[in-house]
């Protein structure tokens, strides 16, 4: 019964070792343990005391093997957790929103779906494309870890090269992105309630023979905005004031369209037959809300302009301090 | 985390490494892995069995060990002897430890800067 034990101990540790060095750590394990429970016999310990003290303090035989064996107790090491992180960032936060996008888009073109089938399917998209991709990055980078293939490529030394650049005002890469974004979802907007989300279009049809297209081209300059700032690398004058013309004409055309009730469907009753009245207070919110986030956007672009044309330096948010 | 846990995490990192200079040194004369985790014990290295026993094959594996199996006596045991290159290695360490005692040392006896 009690040799039993160290039996299934050392058979249990043996397990998980390479088999060519199973037969020499069996002898020498064994002797150990013997040679352990022998000095506790001498110490006056019953045999069966001794043998389960000494095994207690070898400790979990996985872990033992584990140790024999040489192999990490972790599945990504410190050494290529920042890669890790940095590809499944990017791989949730930048590819997993176009690949939905692109899967609702072919929902809807494919044609004869509810707004709750395209949300429904968004949501499994982003489930269970979001798992695989995070189960393939980690597998991907835990191969990469073992084998240690590829290993310095990736992990290339940092320099201080690698640091952003900060140039005030500057958009970043990522605000580009997110500049050239919005227009696009706008589009994407305008055009899909037209035969998508709701039976009747929501905003009016007949608009589509001039003032649409009008405003389309309007938010496709917004975008080009955005890219001439970001190849400038900084806000200019001549920006400044474009941006402000185009402000004024987006204004313009959406508070004619709004005040004069053809912006919205008359044929539009409501939503699940819950009736709205478009033309009434509502065209009243939006016509606010049209004027006060353009005045915003040309009060904050004056603003970086200025503070770009001093040279001021910029916040740097949480710290108290500034970089010149 | 306590005072203790704290203290216990500086000591377990500030004795990695010195059951390799130690065992290294030991097994300048031959010994099997029991009687090298008794004598680590008797000269005050809190060293584990299961700790050991992985380190003496690790240190074979880079050559600073060699062993060899002795059947003469009831019990067979794998002797482990320091070779050349283990020597000089320890040699390296045991420098190193002196001088960072050394340093320490003058660290701590210079009186504080105002």
């Amino acid at each position: 019964m009690t040799t039993n034990l160290v039996d299934r101990y050392v058979f249990t540790a043996l397990r998980r070792v390479p088999e060519q060095q199973r037969s020499d750590i069996d002898r020498e394990l064994r002797a150990s343990i013997e040679d352990a429970v022998e000095a506790r016999l001498e110490a006056g310990e019953s045999r069966e005391a001794a043998i389960e003290r000494t095994l207690l303090e070898l400790g979990d035989p996985d872990r033992l093997a584990d140790s024999y064996a040489g192999r990490p107790n972790y599945l990504i090491g410190p050494e290529l957790y920042p890669v890790w992180r940095r590809l499944t960032l990017m791989l949730l936060t930048t590819v997993l929103p176009i690949v939905v996008i692109v899967v609702a888009v072919v929902q809807i073109l494919s044609g004869d779906v509810t707004v709750g089938d395209v949300i429904g399917s968004a949501i499994g998209t982003i489930i269970n494309v979001g798992a695989q991709m995070v189960f393939w990055s980690t597998l991907g980078i835990w191969i990469i870890e073992r084998t240690g293939a590829g290993k310095d490529d990736l992990n290339r030394p940092w320099t201080p090269k690698d640091l952003p650049k900060y140039e005030r005002g500057a958009p970043s890469r990522i605000q580009l992105a997110a500049n050239l974004v919005w227009p696009a979802t706008l589009v994407l907007l305008l055009v899909l309630q037209q035969f998508a989300f709701t039976e009747v279009p929501l905003l009016d049809p007949a608009n589509w023979s001039f003032w649409w297209p009008v405003l389309i081209v309007l938010v496709v300059l917004k975008g080009l905005l955005a890219y001439w700032v970001y190849r400038a690398g900084t806000w200019t004058r001549p920006i400044a004031v474009v941006n402000a013309v185009h402000g004024l004409a987006v204004a313009a055309v959406l508070l004619y369209l709004l005040g004069s009730d053809n912006f919205f469907n008359p044929a539009f009753t409501g939503f699940n037959d819950v009736p709205v009245d478009l033309t009434g207070w509502i065209s009243v919110a939006t016509m606010i809300c049209v004027a006060l986030s353009i005045a915003y956007d040309i009060g904050d672009v004056t603003r970086k302009t200025v503070q770009a044309g001093k040279g001021l330096p910029a916040k740097i948010p949480g710290s108290g301090n500034t970089y010149a | 985390m306590t005072t203790d846990a704290t203290l216990a995490s500086h000591l377990q990192e500030l004795r990695r490494g010195t059951v390799v200079v130690a065992s290294l040194t030991v097994l300048r004369a031959p010994g099997y892995g029991y009687s090298l985790l008794e004598t680590l014990s008797e000269a005050g290295f809190e060293v584990e069995a299961n700790t050991l026993y992985p380190l003496l094959r690790r240190l074979e594996a880079q050559g600073l060990l060699t062993s060899s199996w002795n059947t003469d006596e009831a019990r067979p045991r794998k002797f482990y002897t320091t070779t050349e290159q283990g020597n000089a290695i320890a040699d390296a360490l045991r420098t190193e430890w002196a001088r960072l005692d050394d340093a320490i040392t003058d660290l701590s006896t210079t009186p504080v800067k105002e």
